[in-house]
């Protein structure tokens, strides 16, 4: 088992082979080649049903793919090494992971305390995203905004070196985006990459140094 | 954070969220006691039949319901939950080692509520020395019906219909603790050794265990 | 507040000199000391009557005026309610465990249909913590607690219906069964207990304003998210 701070992670890319995966039968991807070097951020953008969302699932190693083969941070895809480097891998979801029943400041906490970090963390990073004041709301009284911050923070704490995000920035007001992108960039500063994915192409190419599209599982266009 | 760190504070935040849900207590338990009251109506007011048959009819509510209790975690996961946790470096095995242990706290707790709401309705004849062997069995019971709640709620994770189709996993499943918890009741009134049922219990509890630590990683993937 | 005070301190004199009452008077010549607790028993069931009822009138109310006071109303007068079935329904299983031998009877129909009222009003409180919106968990509730009512004139006049080993009533239109002093002490007690409700039944209306006040302000505190500290992402 590697250790929370094994560096021997930093440096190792993700790399995809002619790799598909399939949900309930349907083929969802087929031959994806995507290679994800550190410090690289990539876009994917697509229309819906193009597969974005498993091609993020596939990388945050959720899922196996069905065909070709996967290394994601060094561990290959479908073999036990993935349960190693998954606390490495930063997902932003479609809808935000915060357990309902727990405060903003509860979700951190229990984060942390999963991770083995200092909790003393939780206060800064509550500070940083501007939830330092509503650190006592349950989550299933936040705004989807909250929510986000919330979700913000914690990846704040965790530190991932492979940032996920899918539809991350999508209903979020100037000043969560910002902080969205100011995640970008504190990943890509301490040598991680980043996969961000939207229907926006405009958005993407904004941020991203390379943009997939993406269309019925394959891919179409690199820009 | 080793496993057993990582199970305690899976429990330990499922405590939490049922202590503000109030799940079990506000509304299993009441019902469960409702399904204690309902079984006499239907036999009508022989009274000798019902101290009888109390023992019986509180294994069997006490499975029945026994369940909501067993699911309720599951009825609170979402696939998001699932991938927090799994993106955490949470062992899939201490994640079912700790749901078994909250569950197993409010499993023993509501197990033996009901048990006190049959002895005052149902007035049943108890043999000498009843409460300790009797309460053993009972948490035997209760933690190896979590185990199967937790197992069950891992297998029908995501599908349609899900609560339904995981009881019926359950109840067949639950045969084994059914019979060790109400035969360890009725060996003390026969006075014939209680030791064969406890075994029992602990042999299908500790299979449970064996079997839902061994299948995590692979009811996890199954769940995607 | 002061009136909340006055009137919760008012009620307990009721229910002491109710106690004074129920402790001095004449027992029965079978029942012995035991027949005291039915001083208590009695007044207890008759207000948790009293209370289903007032929330069935202001689950009506409510759904004809929608304002909240009478849902407020309803959801207070349905967990006093609930407490008082819970202490009528104790008080009955310890007299009836003294004079009867058994604490529970199932060939009387008045305590199992008492047991099932208490658990629809359980419900009644677990529908609404199960809604989080106020002004769907008012009309959910609302509709329940009108429904629910049917349960207490059953439970009532099931004595009259029904086969049953409990006392008929007591207290007829054509005159009491009981010496005069002991109907003294149960009528006192019937007063005490429920001014005892009604006290409770203000302080908790008062309580609940006080909750909806408390959830208004937060839910409008602007100040609880700030910008985020862009220039600190560096320091967590």
């Amino acid at each position: 088992m590697l250790s929370p701070d094994d560096t021997s992670l930093v440096g190792s890319n993700t790399i995809l082979e002619a790799a598909g995966a399939s949900l309930s039968g349907r083929s969802i991807l087929r031959g994806l080649d995507v290679e994800i070097s550190p410090g690289q951020v990539l876009g994917v953008a697509g229309p819906n049903g193009a597969g974005k969302t498993t091609l993020i699932r596939l990388l945050a190693t959720l899922i196996s793919p069905d065909q070709g083969s996967g290394l994601v941070l060094g561990a290959r895809l479908g073999s036990p090494d993935v349960y190693d480097v998954r606390r490495f891998i930063g997902l932003m979801s479609h809808t935000p992971a915060v357990i309902a029943e727990l405060t903003i400041r509860e979700n951190l906490e229990h984060a942390a305390r999963l991770r083995g970090e200092d909790l003393k963390r939780i206060d800064t990073a509550l500070r940083v995203v501007g939830l330092a004041g509503a650190a006592a709301t349950r989550g299933d009284a936040c705004s989807f905004g909250m929510l986000r911050r919330t979700e913000a923070a914690r990846l704040l704490i965790t530190r991932p070196r492979l940032l996920l995000l899918d539809e991350a920035f999508s209903g979020l007001d100037v000043d969560a985006q910002e902080l969205i992108d100011a995640l970008i960039e504190r990943t890509i500063e301490q040598d991680g990459a980043v996969v961000m994915v939207s229907h926006d192409q405009a958005h993407l190419v904004d941020r991203a140094a390379r943009v997939m599209t993406l269309s019925a599982g394959r891919l179409e266009t690199v820009t | 954070m080793t496993f057993w760190a990582q199970a305690v504070e899976i429990a330990r935040v499922d405590l939490r969220v049922e202590r503000r849900l109030g799940d079990v207590l506000r509304v299993v338990l009441p019902f469960a006691v409702v399904g204690l009251l309902v079984f006499p109506f239907a036999l009508g007011v022989d009274l000798s039949a019902i101290s009888l048959i109390g023992p019986a009819v509180f294994w069997a509510v006490g499975i029945l319901f026994g369940m909501q209790v067993a699911l309720r975690q599951a009825a609170h996961d979402n696939r998001e939950r699932r991938d927090l946790y799994a993106l955490l470096g949470v062992d899939p095995a201490a994640r079912f080692v700790g749901r078994t242990i909250s569950g197993s706290v409010l499993m023993v707790g509501f197990l033996v509520v009901l048990l006190a709401a049959m002895i005052v309705l149902y007035s049943p004849l108890l043999p000498q020395g009843w409460p300790v062997p009797v309460i053993v069995g009972l948490c035997l019971t209760a933690v190896g019906l979590t185990e199967l709640g937790t197992l069950a709620g891992e297998v029908t994770a995501g599908l349609r219909n899900r609560t339904a189709l995981a009881s019926l996993i359950i109840v067949p499943l639950a045969l084994p603790l059914v019979i060790g918890g109400s035969q360890t009741l009725e060996s003390l009134a026969r006075d014939t050794g209680i030791l064969p049922w406890l075994l029992l219990l602990v042999a299908t509890d500790l299979a449970l265990a064996v079997a839902g630590v061994a299948m995590a990683r692979s009811l996890e993937e199954a769940s995607r | 507040m002061n009136r909340v005070r006055i009137l919760l301190a008012t009620a307990g004199i009721a229910v002491l000199t109710g106690l004074w009452f129920a402790f001095t008077s004449p027992v029965d010549r079978l029942q012995g000391e035991f027949s005291r607790i039915l001083n208590l028993h009695a007044p207890f069931m008759w207000v948790a009557f009293l209370a289903f009822g007032v929330t069935a009138f202001a689950s009506i109310m409510w759904l004809i005026r929608r304002t909240s006071r009478w849902d407020r109303l309803a959801v207070s007068s349905v967990e006093l309610g609930v407490v008082f079935t819970a202490t009528g329904l104790f008080t009955g299983m310890v007299w009836g465990q003294a004079v009867w031998g058994r604490a529970w009877d199932w060939a009387d129909p008045r305590m199992a249909s008492t047991a099932v009222m208490f658990f629809v009003y359980i419900g009644y409180l677990a529908l609404r913590r199960a809604i989080p919106d106020p002004e769907m968990r008012a009309k959910r509730s609302a509709l329940l607690g009108a429904i629910a009512v049917i349960q207490v004139p059953l439970v009532y006049f099931s004595v009259n219906l029904f086969r049953s080993l409990h006392q008929t009533q007591s207290i007829r239109p054509d005159g009491a069964t009981m010496p005069d002093e002991m109907l003294t002490a149960l009528l006192v007690n019937f007063v005490a207990i429920t001014f005892l409700y009604f006290a409770l039944l203000v302080g908790r209306l008062h309580l609940a304003r006080l909750e909806e006040a408390s959830a208004a302000e937060t839910a409008r505190d602007p100040d609880a998210v700030t910008p985020p500290r862009l220039s600190e992402v560096k320091d967590v």
